[in-house]
C-alpha cells in the first residue's frame, strides 16, 4: 500500500510503537487534528477529498512512538470508492491499535454511520466530537456519557483548529491501545434476524477455517459474507461458503423483502439516527445560518457561475495588488546590487570571464528572472488556500456541476481542476477520488488547461508590458479560457473517445469557515515552497544548459549563431502565423516544455545585451547597494496600501525595477499587445511539462493519455493562437 | 581555452544534467500536494 510519511522525528529509547488510525467522514478535520497533533504539514482545506491515500505523522510522547495515519475521508466502509477501498483495507490487514473516530458534531448523524460500522471491526475506538465549538454556538447540547455508555467507546469533545480537546483524546487513545480487551467496543444490535443468520454463517466459516478469526473480526466478516462483498469473499478465498452465504442471504430477503445490504445499512442507519436522538438536544427554534444565507445567493441558479467568476477576478486582482510591488524590488534586488556583487565576488576567486558569464548572464538571468515572482505566486498560493478553507471551492465545484455534466463528468471531477490552478500533478493524482476510470481519465486529459502557478511569471511579464492598467482582468481572461476551452474540450471528448452517461453525484457542502492564520500560513507555504524548490533545482539546472546553447560553438559572436539559435530559428516559421515568430520566443517556448516558468527564464538569458556596456561613473558602494535593498522594499510595502485601496488597476507594474523593465522594454519593442496576448494564450495551453508527463504515466501506467493531452493541447494551442492573432489583425485590435 | 575550463565545463554541464535527471526524472519533481519530505509518493 502506498503510505506517505509526512514527520517523523528522530526517535530515542523508544518503549513501544502506538499505532493510530484516524477515520471519519470527508471534511470532519481529521487532517488538521493529526497536524495539531504531531505538528505535521498533511493538506488541509474545507472541503471534501482532500486527502486521497493514506498518510502517517509519527511523533514521540512518553517514551512512546505514536505513528498516525490519516486515511481518505469516507462515509462508510463500503468498498465503493477508492477512498473507502484504501480505509477498509487498511483497518482490516493493518489491524491499528486504536482508531480514533473524527465526527463531526454539527453533523452527528450522519457521521455516527461510519462510527457503527467502525465498532464492527472491534478494534479499540476513541471517538472525538470535533467542531465542538460551532456545535455550541448553534446551541446544540450533547449527552457525552450516555453516548460513551450507548457506544461503549471513551469520547472527547474536539476542536482541532485550536487544539482544544487533544491531550485527552491522545491520553484516551493511547490508554485504549494499552488495554484492548478493556476498551472493546460494544456490539451494536442488528435485529434478531440478522443477527442469527451472522451467528450461523460465522460458526460453519470456522469450522471450515479456524485460522480465519485470527485475520478478520469475526462478527464483521459474517456481515460482509451476507452482504455478498466480492472482494472479502476473494480475499477470504474459502471454498464452498458463497453458495452457504447466498442461502442464508436469500432467507433474508425473503422474511423482510429486503437485499441484506440494504437491510443492514437500514439497520446501522438506525443505530445513528437512534443514539443521535437520545444524546443530542437542538434548540427549538432553528436559526437561518450564516452559510445558509450566504449560499442562497452564491449558489443560486442564475447568480453562481457569475459569483465564481467574480471571486475568481477578485482573487488574481488582490494577489497583483499585494504581490507586484515586492516582485518590482526583487527584480530591482536581484538584477542591480545582487548582480554587481556576485561579478565582484566571482572576480575575487580569478574565475575565468565565461565563469562570470555563465554566473550573472546564465544562472541570475535565468533563475533571477523567475524568482522575481515568487511574492506573485505566495501571495495567489495565498488567496486560492483562503477559498479552500473558507468552504467555498466546494460551492464552485457545485455550480460547475451542470457544466460538467454537459461533458459527461460531474462537479466532484471539478475539485482535481481547482487543485490544478496552484500545480497541475497533484490535480493529475487527485483524479484517483473519482470511481471509474472514463471519470479519472476525462479530468486528468483536462487538467492541464487549468492554469497553473508556473504560468504566471509568463503572464505577469506580458501583462506588465502592455496591458498593466487591465492586469487584473487580462489575467482573469486567460484563467477563464481554460475553463472554458476545458468545458468545450470535455464535451468534444465525450462524443468520441469517452461516450457514455455522467453519474449522479451528491456533493457536500461543508459550513463557511474563517481559516485560522496559521493554517493559512502553514498551507501556503506547502504550495508555494515548490517553486523555490524548482528554482534550486531544475530551473538552475536549465539555466546552466541554455547558457551553454546560447554560446555554443564556443566564442559564438551573436547569439542568433549559436545552437540554440540555429533551433529556434528552425522552429520559429511555425510561429510566424501567432505573431510571434522570432528564435527567442521558439526557444523559450521549447525550454519551457521543463516546467512553463522556463519561459521566463529563457528569455531573461536570451535578451540579455550582447556587447557590455561600461557602467556610467563608478560602482556603487556597499551601503549604497543595501540603502537601495532597503528603499526598494519600502516603497514595494507603500505601493501595496496604494494598490489595494485604488479602483484604476495595478499602478506598480508600471513602476521601475532596472533588470526586469528591461525585459520588458525588450517585450514592448518585440511584441504587439496583440502578439503578446496570442504567445500568452499558447504558453497556457501548449503541452503540459515533463513533470505532469511523469505524474500521467505514474498514475494510469501508460503514455497514452499523456500522448493523447500532448497531441490535443499543441494543435489547441496553437489554433487559438492563430485565431486570437489573425482575428485580431484583421479586426484591427491591438495590432 | 585550457584545461581547467575545459573540466569546469564538464563538471558544471554533467551537473546541471544530473540535477535535471534527479529532480525531474528519479523523484518525478515536486508539487504541493506533496508532504513534507517533498515527495510525490
Amino acid at each position: 500500500m502506498k503510505t506517505q510519511m509526512a514527520a517523523v522525528r528522530p526517535l530515542v529509547a523508544v518503549e513501544r510503537t502506538v499505532r493510530i488510525a484516524v477515520a471519519g467522514n470527508p471534511n470532519s478535520g481529521k487532517s488538521t487534528l493529526i497536524n495539531s497533533l504531531a505538528g505535521s504539514r498533511l493538506h488541509v482545506g474545507n472541503w471534501p477529498g482532500v486527502t486521497v491515500e493514506k498518510k502517517e505523522a509519527a511523533f514521540e510522547r512518553r517514551g512512546e512512538r505514536i505513528a498516525l495515519v490519516d486515511l481518505p475521508g469516507t462515509y462508510s466502509l463500503s468498498p465503493y470508492t477508492e477512498e473507502e477501498v484504501i480505509a477498509r483495507d487498511y483497518l482490516v490487514q493493518e489491524r491499528p491499535d486504536v482508531i480514533i473516530d473524527v465526527v463531526d458534531v454539527t453533523n452527528l448523524e450522519r457521521n455516527l454511520y461510519l462510527t457503527v460500522q467502525l465498532l464492527e471491526l472491534e478494534i479499540p475506538v476513541v471517538v472525538a466530537l470535533n467542531i465542538f465549538d460551532e456545535a455550541e454556538k448553534k446551541g446544540y447540547r450533547i449527552d457525552v456519557p450516555a453516548m460513551e455508555q450507548a457506544l461503549g467507546v471513551r469520547i472527547v469533545p474536539t476542536v482541532a483548529t485550536k487544539g482544544t480537546g487533544l491531550d485527552a483524546l491522545l491520553e484516551a487513545a493511547t490508554a485504549a491501545a494499552g488495554d484492548p480487551s478493556r476498551y472493546r467496543p460494544r456490539r451494536l444490535h442488528y435485529g434478531d434476524d440478522i443477527e442469527a443468520a451472522a451467528k450461523s454463517l460465522m460458526a460453519e466459516v470456522l469450522r471450515r477455517s479456524p485460522g480465519l478469526a485470527e485475520t478478520y473480526p469475526e462478527r464483521w466478516l459474517a456481515f460482509k459474507l451476507l452482504e455478498g462483498d466480492r472482494r472479502v469473499i476473494e480475499e477470504v478465498g474459502l471454498s464452498g461458503i458463497e453458495p452457504l452465504a447466498a442461502k442464508a442471504a436469500e432467507h433474508l430477503l425473503s422474511a423482510h423483502g429486503e437485499d441484506v445490504e440494504s437491510l443492514m445499512a437500514d439497520a446501522r442507519y438506525a443505530q445513528a439516527a437512534g443514539l443521535t436522538r437520545e444524546v443530542l438536544a437542538k434548540p427549538d427554534v432553528r436559526k437561518v445560518e450564516l452559510t445558509e444565507k450566504i449560499d442562497r445567493i452564491a449558489l443560486n441558479r442564475f447568480l453562481g457561475i457569475p459569483i465564481f467568476l467574480a471571486a475568481m477576478w477578485l482573487v488574481f486582482k488582490l494577489t497583483f495588488d499585494v504581490s507586484a510591488p515586492f516582485a518590482d524590488g526583487l527584480a530591482t534586488v536581484t538584477t542591480g546590487p545582487f548582480t554587481r556583487w556576485t561579478r565582484v565576488l566571482v572576480g575575487l576567486v580569478r574565475g575565468p570571464d565565461w565563469l562570470v558569464s555563465l554566473v550573472t548572464d546564465g544562472v541570475i538571468a535565468g533563475v533571477g528572472s523567475v524568482l522575481v515572482f515568487v511574492p506573485v505566486i505566495f501571495a495567489m498560493m495565498f488567496f486560492i488556500t483562503f477559498l479552500e478553507g473558507s468552504g467555498y471551492m466546494a460551492r464552485a465545484a457545485f455550480v460547475m456541476d451542470r457544466a460538467m455534466h454537459s461533458m459527461g463528468l460531474h462537479g466532484k471531477s471539478f475539485i482535481p481542476m481547482l487543485l490544478g490552478f496552484g500545480c497541475n500533478v497533484p490535480a493529475i493524482y487527485a483524479t484517483r477520488t473519482l470511481e471509474n476510470p472514463r471519470d479519472k481519465a476525462l479530468t486528468a486529459l483536462l487538467i492541464p488547461l487549468m492554469s497553473c502557478g508556473a504560468r504566471l511569471p509568463v503572464y505577469v511579464l506580458f501583462v506588465g508590458a502592455f496591458f498593466s492598467s487591465r492586469s487584473g482582468t487580462v489575467l482573469w481572461s486567460l484563467y477563464v479560457m481554460g475553463i472554458v476551452l476545458a468545458v468545450l474540450m470535455g464535451i468534444l471528448f465525450k462524443r468520441t473517445l469517452f461516450r457514455g452517461e455522467s453519474p449522479m453525484f451528491i456533493m457536500e457542502l461543508p459550513p463557511y469557515r474563517m481559516p485560522s492564520g496559521r493554517s493559512l500560513m502553514i498551507h501556503t507555504w506547502e504550495k508555494g515552497k515548490h517553486f523555490l524548490l524548482k528554482a534550486g533545482t531544475y530551473i538552475l539546472a536549465v539555466s546552466v544548459l541554455v547558457w551553454f546553447l546560447l554560446n555554443l560553438p564556443w566564442g559564438v559572436e551573436h547569439k542568433k549563431d549559436s545552437y540554440m539559435g540555429t533551433i529556434g530559428q528552425a522552429i520559429a516559421p511555425v510561429f510566424k502565423p501567432l505573431g510571434f515568430g522570432t528564435w527567442e520566443a521558439a526557444s523559450s517556448l521549447v525550454a519551457g516544455v521543463i516546467a512553463k516558468e522556463i519561459v521566463v527564464g529563457t528569455m531573461g538569458e536570451i535578451y540579455v545585451p550582447e556587447k557590455k556596456e561600461t557602467p556610467a561613473g563608478p560602482p556603487s558602494s556597499l551601503s549604497e547597494d543595501l540603502r537601495e535593498i532597503g528603499t526598494s522594499f519600502a516603497e514595494a510595502g507603500k505601493k501595496v496600501f496604494t494598490n489595494v485601496f485604488s479602483t484604476a488597476g495595478i499602478a506598480s507594474l508600471s513602476g521601475k525595477g532596472e533588470g526586469r523593465e528591461n525585459l520588458r522594454a525588450v517585450m514592448a519593442k518585440t511584441y504587439t499587445p496583440l502578439s503578446a496576448y496570442a504567445f500568452m494564450t499558447f504558453v497556457l495551453l501548449y503541452m503540459p511539462c515533463v513533470v505532469a508527463a511523469a505524474a500521467f504515466k505514474h498514475e494510469f501506467g501508460t503514455w497514452k493519455w499523456f500522448g493523447v493531452a500532448f497531441v490535443y493541447q499543441t494543435v489547441l494551442a496553437w489554433s487559438m493562437a492563430f485565431i486570437i492573432y489573425q482575428g485580431g489583425t484583421i479586426l484591427g485590435i491591438g495590432g | 581555452m585550457g584545461v581547467v575550463d575545459i573540466a569546469l565545463i564538464v563538471l558544471i554541464v554533467g551537473g546541471a544534467i544530473y540535477l535535471l535527471y534527479r529532480s525531474l526524472w528519479k523523484k518525478k519533481g515536486y508539487c504541493h500536494g506533496c508532504d513534507s519530505s517533498g515527495k510525490c509518493r
